[in-house]
């Protein structure tokens, strides 16, 4: 963010900057930057609070009113509300007792899954008007069956024109986690980021999917394989978590 | 929150030391006060309009986003997994924040808002970016735009 910031300026465009990562953006010394002590991916803060999200903005824009410069790196001083778990959340209860954790049980139950978290994605999309889920521009029952497939060790062909299997993939399940992640948030409550994603690395086949599709990978001799798999289908914290 | 103590050690040691461009000048254009800005976001989350080229591996280049885009049209593709995203799922205003701007304009504490929106893809090498931000500069121009909100995710 903060080189783009040093481009646009020094083309003549008046930039600021929102920091995640203070030390990154001390190390680049945009003209202006507000840091926010949000967690990673959201930058302007709380989902569906929209007087903090416009206090953010504000403090933000403010700094191109500043006279003196450059560098600026404000802070903002408030945490992200929602970081708390709400203990009024209650995940969908999903899981099958007879998985034995073979990769077939694993596939299978994934694909069971994705029809038992419908109605829930319904309530979703009735709530909220949109859904995330797209990029692989299949059905969830198709992406449930290609990932499950992966998963089976069959390693299919890509559904779509230009796009290698491996992409296929990896947008397969970016679309597999906004489906699970967005139906187990339907109704009131409003879970943190954590509760959802213990629930669905920790509580899910799709989760137990991706984590099997990581292991693949790491052993693979293919060193496109290893790279994707390896490294962007689980995030850090739960790798971390895991070791 | 990011403060890298709430991180794994091994990620939070790889952000904070992440290699970053070593510029030998500090570019300062000043501009009006805020009421009379033309504001434009020009995000990193790899955003793109449904049904469009997504990102994929590590493109430098970046993808418009016109501002009527509706909420449901808008879909990350970026390549890493160590953001949450659940955020943006309920409420786009968290990574994109167009009816916030909106609003701002609406009351009119901004100027106006760009009919043009952009977005990058971060986790690539920045300088690799460089022809395509003083390519966009030029775009954000002919619309007037004279503040940018830089958003990364």
């Amino acid at each position: 963010m903060s080189a783009l910031a040093h481009y646009l300026e020094d083309e003549g465009i008046p930039t600021v900057a929102i920091s995640l990562i203070r030390p990154q953006t001390e190390n680049t010394e945009p003209p202006r930057a507000l840091w926010v002590p949000f967690e990673l991916g959201r930058p302007f803060g709380p989902p569906s609070n929209s007087a903090f999200q416009k206090r953010v903005i504000l403090a933000a824009l403010q700094l191109l009113e500043r006279k003196s410069g450059p560098v600026i790196i404000e802070d903002f001083p408030d945490d992200d509300p929602r970081e708390q778990p709400d203990p009024a959340w209650h995940p969908p209860q999903v899981r099958a007792a007879a998985a034995d954790g073979s990769a077939e049980a694993i596939a299978a139950q994934l694909e069971r899954e994705i029809q038992l978290l419908r109605g829930a994605h319904d309530r979703w999309l009735a709530q909220h008007g949109r859904t995330t889920v797209g990029l692989s521009e299949l059905s969830m029952v198709d992406c449930g069956r290609y990932v499950a497939d992966w998963v089976r060790g069959i390693a299919p062909s890509s559904l779509r024109d230009g796009f290698s299997p491996i992409l296929m993939l990896r947008f397969a399940v970016d679309d597999l986690k906004a489906y699970y992640l967005e139906a187990s948030a339907a109704g009131a409550a409003k879970p943190s980021s954590r509760q959802l994603g213990d629930w669905f690395w920790n509580g899910t086949a799709a989760g137990a999917a991706i984590i099997a599709l990581r292991a693949m990978g790491l052993s693979s001799e293919d060193e496109r394989l290893k790279t994707v798999l390896g490294n962007f289908m689980v995030p850090g914290v739960r790798v971390a978590m895991m070791s | 929150m990011t403060r890298l103590t709430s991180l794994p050690p091994a990620q939070a040691k790889r952000l904070a030391e992440v290699e970053c461009p070593d510029f030998e000048t500090r570019p300062w254009v000043t501009g009006p006060s805020l009421s009379q800005r033309r504001v434009a976001i020009v995000s990193s989350a790899g955003l793109v309009v449904r049904g469009e080229n997504p990102f994929r591996g590590r493109d430098p280049d970046y993808r418009a986003i016109p501002a009527d885009t509706r909420p449901d049209e808008l879909l990350i593709s970026h390549i890493s997994i160590n953001f949450d995203r659940t955020g943006f799922q309920e409420d786009w205003n968290v990574v994109f924040p167009l009816d916030r701007l909106n609003e701002l304009a609406a009351g009119g504490v901004i100027g106006s808002v760009a009919k043009t929106h952009y977005s990058f893809m971060g986790a690539i090498d920045p300088t690799q970016a460089e022809v395509h931000a003083r390519e966009l500069a030029g775009r954000l121009k002919s619309d007037h735009v004279d503040a940018v909100l830089l958003s990364p995710v």
